[in-house]
């Protein structure tokens, strides 16, 4: 027996929890969905294809402030940064729940991001499946889908009328305390998906085919703007910076890309990664070896986003194809 | 829709500049991952012309390469618009016209192009352009087209934007300029933009700071306007591939008016004659303190 909640249940539920939570939700601005504050319910969309930019900027924000840094008499003390209110993201689909399960791994491991940390605490996600895929998404490849409920505290699938709702984790519970649910024989409905990617093979093929040419060859059409990696839900470089006024410093942080020719420039002008293609396969060689190596998971969660918006076409899934063609290559040639 | 006959003659035309070794790399399109838009491609082998495609989805203005394929002569092809590109480049000196074979093709349009979304609605700048045929070019493909059918000159929605209060521009781009994440593809889609260290990303000093935070982003975004102002020649990359939507093009064209009232200069229609705001006449009164 599942639980299910009417449409108009939700929407009361929602309501009642902006009382003490911002809500975050998707929303449409100028013809594009987003995820935003949102003041009240009717703002929010619930039919959306995969936002613009992903949920991270909510726990990784484009540019924040790290700590205040205050000076006087001799002393100086360094004010933490506070975040006072508790969040309820709303909306959220399994291929970025999942991107911020791979965010944990990188910022919640030693030493602890705090602020990201506390983000993360005071946020509750509620997901949403994706009952139609998108032509890009590859979530299935990624070791997700699109109504899996793991990385979220409270799942919820469109059905007739109304939601089939799953508390997942205790957060989830607590906050569904004051939802009205009402006992269905519904099931959750099985979501057709893409075509899975053969990805199992791919950091072993990654190893051997560094030296090749095929790097420049794709990075002939690369651009290098960041926009692959800003729309990424699990890229999370950034750049920090000082920024003195006459009565404090603040120490902030703003996203940065490897596709950037600054991002590795080091004092005195040196760039270990100075040619476009080095830069390219610095992206690939992260998502597909390094962080498999370090994390045991690809850090890619298949949102298609950088698919979808790449000016020129730069394909992760044919990325993925062409590496174990390129190991067979080599071993022919050997 | 692809014309065949215009996609063979490309192809012929690549595979004898490839085989007789005038150029090393042939700058075209060919079909991307989604079956049905173009994506820029680059043809080194005699064998792999047949690759290249051209259809009303070519809106990448391949110009943009060019100065990164310098070193060997190479073979471009492309539209009206990017043939304006190519005199700005040449004129700027970025490029040799003797290492650039110009295939120039007779373009009617190309429509709104997004992954995975076949569009029929030309773009924006397609509907008032007036120039069907390149102004440069070593092998045309097309035939002629009558241009004196009139434009509807200039776009409606420049002529919208100057009719609205000051307070409601300032909303209006604030608006949208607080939407940016500097993700520069802008910049980096643009074929004017090539200066090795630009103003944003320079750091000693700090000229605009790393925030991406609506005030940066507006110093952004306005300083690169003025920076292409009598440069840009319409092509519209920059607001096509914006991740967030900014209409870009709508800032350049007016920028692009106003040029063209003031200086009775159009971008690109000669190599020669330089662009009023990157030049700097000896006896030019700048009519300040004299």
């Amino acid at each position: 027996m599942n639980k299910i909640t009417s449409k108009k249940d939700l929407a009361s539920w929602l309501d009642g929890l902006m009382k003490d939570k911002v809500l975050i939700a998707p929303a449409f601005v100028d013809n594009q969905s987003v995820f935003k504050h949102v003041a009240n319910v009717a703002e929010i969309t619930f039919d959306f294809k995969n936002t613009a930019l992903s949920v991270k900027e909510w726990f990784f924000p484009a540019t924040e402030p790290l700590f205040t840094i205050h000076q006087k008499d001799g002393d100086t003390t360094l004010e933490p940064i506070d975040i006072e209110n508790e969040f309820v993201l709303f909306g959220i689909r399994p291929c970025d729940a999942k991107g911020l399960k791979l965010l944990d791994k990188v910022f919640l491991g030693a030493p602890t991001d705090t602020v990201y940390a506390e983000r993360r605490d005071k946020t509750t996600l509620v997901g949403l499946s994706c009952l139609e895929p998108s032509p890009q998404c590859f979530c299935n490849s990624m070791g997700t889908a699109p109504n899996n409920a793991d990385d979220v505290d409270i799942m919820l699938t469109e059905v007739v009328d109304g939601y089939i709702v799953e508390a997942v984790t205790d957060k989830g519970k607590a906050l569904l305390s004051v939802a009205k649910l009402s006992n269905s024989k519904l099931s959750v409905p099985k979501i057709k998906c893409p075509t899975e990617l053969q990805v199992k093979n791919v950091p072993e093929a990654m190893k051997s085919c560094f030296e090749d040419d095929y790097w420049a060859r794709i990075a002939d059409r690369c651009i290098h703007c960041n926009i692959c990696a800003y729309v990424c839900p699990v890229c999370h470089c950034f750049d920090i910076r000082d920024y003195p006024t006459s009565e404090k410093t603040e120490r902030i942080r703003c996203w940065d890309s490897c596709q950037s020719p600054g991002f590795t420039c080091a004092a005195g002008g040196h760039t270990p990664r100075p040619t476009k293609a080095s830069r390219l396969r610095q992206r690939f060689y992260h998502k597909l070896l390094y962080f498999p190596e370090r994390f045991e998971d690809f850090q890619c969660t298949g949102c298609g986003r950088c698919v979808a918006l790449c000016p020129v076409n730069i394909d992760i899934r044919e990325i993925i194809t062409d590496v174990p063609k390129l190991g067979e290559k080599s071993a022919t040639k050997a | 829709m692809m014309d065949k006959n215009i996609v063979k003659q490309i192809r012929d035309k690549a595979k004898e500049l490839l085989s007789n070794g005038t150029i090393k790399c042939v700058l075209g399109y060919e079909t991307g991952t989604d079956g049905m838009n173009a994506r820029p491609a680059f043809i080194y082998e005699p064998e792999d012309v047949d690759r290249l495609i051209f259809d009303n989805t070519c809106t990448h203005n391949l110009s943009t390469y060019l100065r990164d394929k310098r070193e060997n002569p190479v073979a471009i092809v492309v539209k009206p618009c990017d043939a304006r590109a190519i005199n700005v480049l040449l004129g700027e000196r970025q490029i040799e016209r003797e290492k650039v074979f110009i295939i120039g093709i007779v373009c009617q349009e190309v429509v709104q192009v997004s992954w995975g979304e076949l569009s029929h609605d030309a773009q924006m700048r397609c509907k008032i352009c007036n120039q069907h045929t390149p102004v440069i070019y070593d092998f045309l493909i097309g035939g002629p087209v009558d241009e004196s059918a009139p434009k509807a000159e200039p776009p409606a929605n420049v002529t919208a934007m100057e009719g609205k209060s000051s307070g409601d521009k300032v909303d209006f781009w604030s608006g949208q300029f607080s939407k940016c994440v500097r993700c520069y593809a802008c910049r980096a889609v643009c074929m004017g933009c090539y200066c090795t260290v630009c103003f944003v990303d320079m750091l000693d000093p700090e000229w605009v700071g790393i925030k991406i935070a609506t005030p940066e982003n507006q110093m952004w975004n306005t300083i690169r306007a003025f920076h292409l102002s009598g440069r840009c020649i319409g092509c519209g990359e920059c607001a096509r591939v914006c991740p967030v939507n900014i209409p870009l093009d709508l800032l350049n064209m007016k920028m692009e008016k106003e040029v063209g009232e003031h200086f009775e200069f159009v971008s690109g229609l000669s190599s020669e004659e330089p662009a009023p705001l990157a030049s700097f006449l000896k006896d030019e009164s700048l009519g300040i303190g004299e």
